[in-house]
């Protein structure tokens, strides 16, 4: 019985573990006026612990829908899982800590918003950085 | 009361503010405030206990059941809406329909706030918040966002109250490898019980929180006045029966407005994504009205893809009685040994369980309980027939638990 369950969990793992992933970026529009972000900032932002600069300025943040790039950049970024991200925003956001992340549909419409408004960030593979958005940080 | 009234009102103004709002019908804005966000959290929850006669409680306030399996205890929905006025401030209201002390479902105004950032990392929040006494209290009924059915009664037993309306602040920092939340608060509330009133007065507290990468430390202390008015049938049997044999400066131990509280708690999490530990001790002390107590639990649980299996120890310990009485030996004696009894939650519980990821922001599980309540208490138990005939302390209990939980 123990044996048939981790052939269950195995065969799961490997069908919802994400392949090699494109590098992922961290952006703004490219007429953003916001800076480089380390990190740690970038990290205190996607969990919700922050959401000014140091000069004051404040950032608002984009998410991707669900699905691998952004458990990919989450992972890479917090060290959190999918499940871990998910029941930390549900804290985050019932106990009134953080405003939840605006989900966009798609990296275009992400692009969009970004031209858009100034002081939003958001994530997109690498691939798809391209003159409409600045970037602001690279993930390993 | 009038607080209450003020904030509902609010709450009706604002939803229907932003039912009117153009943009809100409009999917594809843009982040730019004013900007509302709906959100919501539910779970449907069944408990049964092996044992017949008596019912499981989930924090002491919740009206047993009349149904077996019981939907009450952890079946609720709450629905959040939050209004961005400017990048600086927004209003956040949450409704939660629970069945409450009163045995009633009636929609229960749980946050209804005001929050201004006042500097990088630091907001201040006016209105309606949750009492964070403890680790998890302000994410009490967010089941999803917690590992288990519900968090465990032994320490989140120790304190009824739910809202704190007043004025919080929170403050986020990094603190060389470390993040640190430093929460500080002010305020009271209330809580509707059958027969009676409870209301937290002046409660001050500072939380302080300290993470770093997988691990996270809770630090709390709280106190303030309270009073707790009793008209309960047993509490007006025994005040009878304390006036005639001659005690009646018993009954101001416990029934009354001059009651003073402190809580007290420190927590620790554990989780690598794989393992998840985490632990808590708690402690109230109360001068009158109820008991003083404290209870700790300790939680471990391993992740195999989208389940986890977890243990859950737990402990409650009464460490003082609020009340004494000497009593005839006989039937005034049973009936004042009942009383303390049935305000005394102290137990000793194991419980084996598994959560199950169904699909992203939902998540099923399930669990066993074996409690066993102290001798002289009733545990997180009442019984379901004749309070006088049925004994709780001292038996050991099965109590199942299944639920499914979502977030929105």
């Amino acid at each position: 019985m123990t044996r048939m369950l981790r052939t269950c969990f195995l065969a799961f793992s490997l069908l919802t573990a994400p392949g090699a992933l494109a590098q992922i970026v961290i952006v703004a529009g490219a007429r953003s006026p916001l800076p480089e972000l380390t990190p740690e900032q970038t990290e205190q932002f996607y969990l919700g612990r922050a959401h000014t600069l140091p000069d004051g300025s404040v950032v608002t943040l984009a998410d991707l829908p669900p699905g691998s790039i952004r458990d990919h950049f989450y992972q890479q970024l917090t060290r959190k899982n999918a499940s871990q991200i998910r029941a930390h925003w549900s804290r985050m956001v019932f106990t009134g800590r953080a405003l939840p992340p605006q989900q966009a549909d798609s990296v275009a419409e992400l692009r969009q918003w970004l031209t858009a408004q100034p002081n939003l960030i958001g994530y997109i593979p690498a691939t798809e950085a391209d003159g409409r958005v600045k970037v602001l940080l690279r993930l390993p | 009361m009038t607080l209450t009234r003020l904030l509902r009102r609010c709450a009706a103004t604002m939803f229907l503010a932003v039912a009117a709002a153009p943009a809100h019908a409009e999917p594809d804005t843009p982040a730019y405030p004013p900007r509302f966000e709906l959100s919501g959290f539910g779970t449907l929850g069944a408990v049964t206990t092996d044992d017949k006669d008596v019912w499981f409680l989930r924090y002491g306030v919740n009206y047993p059941g009349e149904k077996d399996p019981d939907f009450s205890p952890d079946s609720l929905v709450g629905i959040q809406g939050s209004l961005r006025l400017t990048p600086y401030n927004d209003i956040t209201l949450q409704g939660l329909v629970r069945e409450d002390g009163d045995a009633s479902q009636d929609p229960q105004l749980t946050l209804a706030f005001f929050r201004q950032t006042l500097a990088p990392g630091l907001s201040v929040r006016l209105g309606r918040v949750r009492v964070p006494f403890f680790m998890l209290s302000d994410s009490l009924y967010v089941n999803y966002a917690n590992p288990w059915v519900r968090p465990p009664v032994e320490v989140y037993g120790l304190n009824p109250f739910n809202d704190l309306d007043g004025v919080d602040f929170i403050y986020n920092a990094r603190l060389g490898a470390f993040d640190i939340e430093i929460h500080p608060y002010y305020g009271g509330g209330r809580i509707p019980f059958p027969q009676g009133k409870a209301r937290l007065k002046e409660a001050l507290g500072l939380n302080l929180g300290l993470s770093r990468g997988d691990f996270s430390l809770h630090l709390g202390h709280g106190e303030g006045s309270f009073t707790l008015e009793r008209g309960d049938t047993l509490f007006l049997a025994v005040s009878n029966i304390l006036q005639r044999t001659g005690q009646g400066g018993v009954i101001s131990d416990l029934s009354g407005t001059h009651g003073r509280t402190s809580f007290d708690s420190v927590g620790v999490q554990w989780d690598d994504g794989s393992w998840q530990l985490i632990g808590e001790y708690a402690r109230r002390k109360i001068n009158r009205y109820a008991a003083s107590a404290h209870g700790w639990y300790l939680s471990l649980g391993r992740r195999f893809g989208p389940v986890m299996p977890y243990m859950v120890v737990a402990r409650q310990t009464l460490d003082e009685q609020f009340a004494e009485a000497r009593m005839p030996p006989g039937r005034l004696a049973a009936l004042w040994d009942l009383f303390l009894m049935s305000r005394n939650n102290a137990q000793r519980s194991i419980t084996l369980g598994a959560r199950w990821e169904l699909a992203a922001y939902a998540a099923v599980k399930a669990e066993v309980t074996q409690a066993r309540p102290d001798g002289d208490s009733w545990g997180s138990y009442a019984p379901r027939f004749d309070a006088q005939t049925t004994r709780i302390g001292g038996r050991t209990m099965n109590t199942f638990s299944l639920s499914l939980d979502v977030s929105f």
